[in-house]
């Protein structure tokens, strides 16, 4: 029975810029494939639907030792996650990770961000990260660090406009991620700098 | 208040949930009068009458054989959760008054509610969210 197959151990999460992972250790049965399944319960399930739990098709008899749960866990509030492993009819306990799980404790990176000179044009391309995704762009134009401007992006084109630059100056850029479903943002991106066209010594 | 997710959710699902409400001739939300009626002071108020209601009564019995339904199903009513968490602190702050029309708004929604079975009438009201995120996001 369920005694001869133990519950899988080390059950965690590794949840970043809004994907969640469940991750844990393989059982081990010499000769044999073992397979495991995950299950979740959300606080819904555990105050208000008896402390049901909700299967994972996509991580239903895997092989594997993870399990996007990303879209299931698509509410701000505390999950629990667990995970049995099975051999032919052979089932093990449920192994249960420890704690709860709020997607609101995912660690953020700051964005990827490239700047361009196009002549006299500062261009940025941002790496796309999903619609949960907001950019928070801060520029200036180096020596006058007092005057930063903000740009707020909701989706991320390929390319984006940020501003005409004063031919030959210096213009800086850095960027943050925001998410709003969890009310926080990342650290900023390194500053890139860049140089527009011309001569600064061409004045009238 | 974000539905963003709420409302993916449902769209995924709409079809499948409203094609398991036979009785089209009668509405939960909607009747006698649409939400739309409800005056602005009275919104906080319906909202959080109508996150409850959903909570309390409509997606417990809404249970299906489709795993990939009842997942979404739960991932809405998470949702709801954390949405009438953020309103009840719009509640302590007493922003969020019950004037008498929005307290007869929602006893006619449970009237409407109760006058069905208790599996068809939450089967109606989870089929008509999007009447409600349609009037939430409207104003």
């Amino acid at each position: 029975g369920d005694a001869l197959l133990p519950a899988p151990q080390s059950i965690s999460i590794l949840s970043t810029n809004m994907k969640h992972f469940l991750t844990w250790s393989p059982v081990i049965v010499q000769g044999a494939t073992v397979r495991y399944s995950v299950e979740f319960q959300g606080e819904y399930e555990r105050d208000y639907a008896n402390g049901s739990w909700i299967p994972i098709s996509e991580c239903s008899l895997t092989t594997a030792t993870v399990c996007d749960i990303t879209p299931d866990i698509s509410a701000t509030v505390a999950y629990k996650l667990r995970v049995r492993a099975e051999l032919g009819a052979t089932r093990s306990r449920w192994g249960t990770m420890k704690g709860f799980f709020n997607r609101v404790t995912t660690s953020l990176t700051p964005p990827l961000l490239r700047v361009l000179a196009d002549g006299h044009h500062l261009l940025v391309e941002l790496a796309d990260m999903g619609p949960a995704f907001q950019f928070r762009l801060l520029y200036w134009k180096k020596g006058q660090e007092s005057r930063v401007q903000q740009k707020v992006m909701r989706e991320v084109s390929s390319v984006v406009h940020l501003d005409t630059m004063e031919a030959g100056a210096e213009y800086c850029v850095k960027a943050q991620t925001h998410v709003e479903a969890i009310d926080r943002s990342s650290s900023f991106s390194p500053t890139q700098c860049v140089r527009a066209q011309g001569d600064t010594s061409v004045r009238l | 208040l974000s539905m963003t997710e709420i409302r993916a959710g449902f769209s995924a699902i709409k079809a499948n949930i409203q094609s398991r409400d036979p009785i089209r001739s009668r509405s939960i939300l909607s009747h006698p009068h649409s939400l739309h009626k409800v005056k602005s002071s009275d919104r906080c108020c319906i909202t959080h009458h109508l996150f409850t209601f959903y909570v309390d009564k409509v997606f417990k019995h809404c249970r299906t054989e489709d795993s990939f339904v009842n997942r979404k199903i739960s991932s809405i009513a998470n949702s709801f959760l954390g949405a009438r968490r953020r309103l009840g602190q719009c509640r302590e702050q007493n922003n969020c008054v019950c004037g008498e029309e929005s307290t007869e708004k929602f006893k006619q929604i449970l009237a409407n509610y109760e006058g069905l079975n208790v599996t068809s009438a939450a089967m109606k009201s989870l089929g008509e969210l999007d009447i409600l995120l349609d009037w939430m996001e409207k104003s």
